[in-house]
């Protein structure tokens, strides 16, 4: 149906654009305070609180939208090298927060307060950042190919 | 028209002979002004909640408007460079577009709004007390950037 509909599938994906955009807007908010580069007087749980909920929202938007995008091109995309790269910075950008919140994380009482995150929060923050806008640029580049 | 003009001196510049030639040229140019628009989304986002009263509601508005403000204009000139670049391989077409219009009129709008109304809105706000007028400053600055957002989406479609 997507494939044959010129109109479903340019709303599908503008949808998945904008879903987008919540996803790693939010983080970078987080990855930012952790960097200590803004709202710094902010507790980083309290920043965490509020963005994750953002995050996952956008995270199920994007994911059921870019699902279905996939479905309609699934042979063309298979084969895309953009759209391979893009899976591939997706599986590491869900590892870094595995590894975040099962090892820095779970001590964040220690150094919530901290102006500037301890070193291996502020490598998972540039991690993150650096992961994320990949996966927007393989993103783009799918359409390339 | 003077505007039609200077459309066209953009196409004919050296930037819009590049742009035209390149193969990654616009390519690079919406990558980077789809990162922004992430920075961008993210940082009006958490603001217009913060004003909405629906998080961060302890947290001191001013603060969050003054840090995320900069992330908002910090993104809005990487997305105007990267604009002009991307408008100037494809300056006639956007002349005439329908949703390039629609986006130009929305996102002066949103940026009238942004200096004056809402940054009130931010200096009104108090800790722990949510002011109807607030609420609605949040609420319009969402609907105006999202306007901007979908509108150029529609530029590469219509």
């Amino acid at each position: 149906m997507l494939r044959e509909s010129n109109n479903a599938f340019s709303i599908v994906e503008s949808i998945h654009v904008l879903s987008i955009t919540l996803v790693v807007g939010s983080i970078a908010v987080l990855d930012l305070r952790m960097l200590g580069i803004i709202l710094r007087p902010i507790p980083v749980t309290r920043i965490a609180r509020s963005v994750f909920p953002i995050t996952w929202t956008g995270f199920a938007v994007s994911f059921s939208s870019g699902f279905m995008l996939f479905w309609a091109e699934a042979a063309k995309a298979y084969s895309n090298p953009a759209f391979r790269a893009k899976l591939i910075f997706l599986a590491l950008v869900g590892l870094n927060p595995l590894i975040f919140h099962t090892t820095v994380y779970r001590r964040v009482h220690e150094w919530e307060v901290l102006h500037l995150a301890p070193w291996r929060a502020r490598a998972a923050a540039i991690a993150s950042l650096t992961l994320w806008s990949a996966v927007i640029i393989a993103g783009r580049a799918i359409a390339y190919f | 028209m003077f505007l039609h003009a200077w459309f066209m001196d953009l196409a004919n510049s050296p930037l819009g002979h590049f742009m035209q030639a390149s193969r990654w040229g616009f390519a690079v140019a919406e990558m980077v002004h789809l990162l922004a628009l992430a920075l961008l989304g993210g940082s009006v986002l958490v603001v217009d909640l913060r004003l909405l009263g629906v998080i961060l509601r302890g947290e001191s508005a001013h603060l969050i408007g003054r840090d995320l403000g900069r992330l908002t204009i910090g993104s809005l000139v990487v997305m105007a460079l990267s604009g002009i670049a991307m408008l100037s391989e494809e300056a006639g077409k956007c002349y005439f577009s329908p949703a390039f219009r629609l986006k130009m009129a929305l996102l002066a709008a949103a940026l009238l709004f942004h200096f004056t109304l809402h940054r009130r809105a931010i200096a009104r706000a108090e800790n722990g007390r949510t002011l109807l007028w607030n609420r609605m400053a949040a609420i319009l600055s969402l609907l105006l950037w999202l306007g901007v957002g979908v509108s150029g989406r529609a530029i590469g479609l219509l």
